[in-house]
């Protein structure tokens, strides 16, 4: 625009009109309300929003709060055993979940599996598993293969099998693979393209998740024996079974120190391994 | 500095071969500490699969027993029971979205005010502490002491939700905060916003869309969880499988496992079409 064209005074501001955003706005939020609203209806199965026996059971619970604020520490020596056996569970199975994990996600992955039928079905096989929560994995097996450490430690490696190979492939499918295509213009199998470069390459990735599924086993251990599975959740469960409040909350502490020295030190091997 | 190489380079050159000195290579690193914490490891794992309580020839009989059950669940599973089953995975649903609900309307401001420049420092270092101790207790337990509150209800199952999930969505809320650029908040200061204006015009806009997405991916998680929470005693869908697997009527139990996995990845499917719509835009 050249300062001959423009002889008249400055014009106010052209505004563009304010989008117009309320019909969509109002509409997603009454969906939301509607939805919100529906889940609150027992008639349907939804939920009693039942504040008034809260009010009528406070004084009920803040007695067995108060109860739990008071451990028993006399219950320490007896909680052993079964915390060693949690950690057990929790170690082994994300070592063997680590081995599975491998070959599984190689097969799941775009660049490293180049067939479209063997990885659909694996990440199909991956994604039931995965939709399916822990616990009511254990319960299954728990009614499977008997009450015990067994089921417990399938359970764990089920869902670390689970959470790895999603994790893991999907980044190796984000990823841009010079090198794989390098090594493929030069003649090589897909074998051996993926054991002298894929995977070297995604090990740091492995090894990050690894270390997570080694800390929510620890996490989710805890609660297995709730449904039979072994380790500490069976005293915790028996425990509660006896109303004994304050050997439970010395074991609600014990899992709370357990969680957060597992994560620490996982935190320190993380720094270390980048 | 180039003559300075050149000169060097020919006098290297013009050495006979026998006077060449011969390159220093750098010492091989000691993996030495590699080589024993491996060990370390091993040797810890080794002990611990022998000393568990697991009979390690049974897994022999394993393959062949999961094939029997699974025969037992889905080769006809019971499709009459299937109302009751919708009906008790709403109940599920709801359990998860109100605690979903919950957990997001509570964690929102907590979160914001926990995140550096909004909150003052005691706040933000108890804030955080809270975070990370409710983290570390897993959300079965919180629910099983509701329990002694509440009593056995869905009501509890979402209550135990909301609260167990409020340190992670708390955390993410902070880290958001935190990683949004400083230009809209720097703007809101110079002309004299204070904490309010600060988090209204400059932090809640830029947040909203991630907070949103992070809201949804908490929905997912409690559908999960709410299942777990039933066979607690919560009520819904984990509830009606921890009995029929009690009763050990195996065709039901397909069925209603059938109705979980399909339902879960339903509005997994639905849930991050919608995360991505919102953090990608239209």
């Amino acid at each position: 625009m050249s300062p001959g064209t423009t002889t008249e005074p400055a014009t106010r501001l052209d505004l563009p009109p304010r989008p117009r955003t309320w019909p969509r706005r109002t509409l997603v939020f009454s969906a939301l309300t509607a939805f919100t609203v529906a889940t609150c209806l027992p008639a349907i199965g939804g939920i009693e929003i039942d504040l008034a026996a809260i009010a009528q059971n406070w004084r009920h619970g803040a007695a067995n709060l108060s109860a739990l604020l008071q451990p028993n520490w006399s219950f320490v020596p007896r909680t052993i055993q079964p915390m060693l056996e949690t950690l057990q569970m929790a170690f082994v199975g994300a070592a063997i979940a680590a081995a599975l994990s491998v070959p599984l996600t190689l097969w799941a992955a775009r660049p490293t599996n180049p067939n479209t039928v063997t990885r659909t079905a694996v990440r199909a096989v991956i994604n039931v598993v995965r939709a399916v929560p822990d616990l009511v994995w254990a319960t299954i097996l728990v009614a499977m293969v008997g009450v015990g450490a067994l089921p417990g430690l399938l359970t764990l490696v089920l869902f670390d099998v689970g959470i790895v190979v999603k994790l893991v492939s999907e980044a190796i499918d984000s990823t841009d693979h010079p090198y794989l295509e390098a090594a493929r213009a030069g003649g090589a199998t897909q074998g051996r393209m993926n054991r002298a470069l894929a995977l070297p390459q995604s090990l740091p990735l492995f090894s990050n998740q690894w270390l997570y599924a080694l800390e929510l086993n620890v996490r989710i251990s805890a609660i297995l024996g709730i449904v039979g599975a072994g380790g500490i959740g069976r005293l915790l469960d028996e425990r509660f079974g006896f109303f004994a409040y304050g050997d439970v909350s010395v074991i609600i502490l014990e899992i709370l120190v357990v969680v957060l020295l597992i994560e620490a030190a996982s935190n320190v091997l993380r720094r270390r391994l980048a | 500095m180039n003559a300075a190489l050149d000169s060097r380079s020919r006098t290297a050159t013009s050495r006979p071969a026998s006077e060449r000195p011969v390159l220093a290579l750098p010492p091989r690193p000691s993996r030495l500490g590699q080589t024993v914490a491996t060990a370390v490891v091993g040797l810890v794992l080794l002990v611990s699969a022998a000393t568990l309580d697991v009979e390690w020839s049974d897994l022999r009989e394993l393959p062949a027993a999961v094939a029997e059950y699974a025969a037992l669940m889905f080769a006809d599973p019971d499709w009459s029971r299937l109302p009751r089953a919708l009906f008790e995975m709403w109940r599920s649903i709801s359990m998860a979205w109100l605690g979903a609900m919950l957990c997001v309307v509570v964690s929102i401001p907590l979160g914001m005010l926990a995140a550096h420049g909004v909150g003052p420092a005691w706040l933000r270092l108890a804030l955080r502490g809270l975070f990370a101790v409710i983290r570390a207790v897993p959300e079965v337990i919180i629910a099983l002491v509701l329990l002694t509150v509440t009593g056995l209800t869905p009501f509890t199952g979402a209550l135990a939700l909301g609260i167990a999930g409020i340190g992670t969505q708390g955390k993410w809320t902070y880290e958001t905060v935190e990683t949004l650029r400083d230009g809209a908040a720097d703007a809101v200061r110079a002309a004299g916003g204070g904490r309010t204006a600060l988090v209204r015009w400059a932090l809640w806009p830029a947040a909203l869309p991630a907070l949103l997405s992070f809201a949804l991916y908490r929905f997912e998680i409690n559908i999960r969880m709410s299942a777990v929470l039933g066979i607690v005693g919560a009520g819904g869908i984990g509830s009606m499988l921890a009995n029929y697997t009690n009763y050990r009527e195996w065709d039901t139990v397909g069925m209603l496992l059938i109705v979980v996995v399909v339902t879960t990845m339903a509005v997994d499917s639905v849930s991050g079409a919608l995360r991505r719509r919102i953090m990608e835009g239209a």
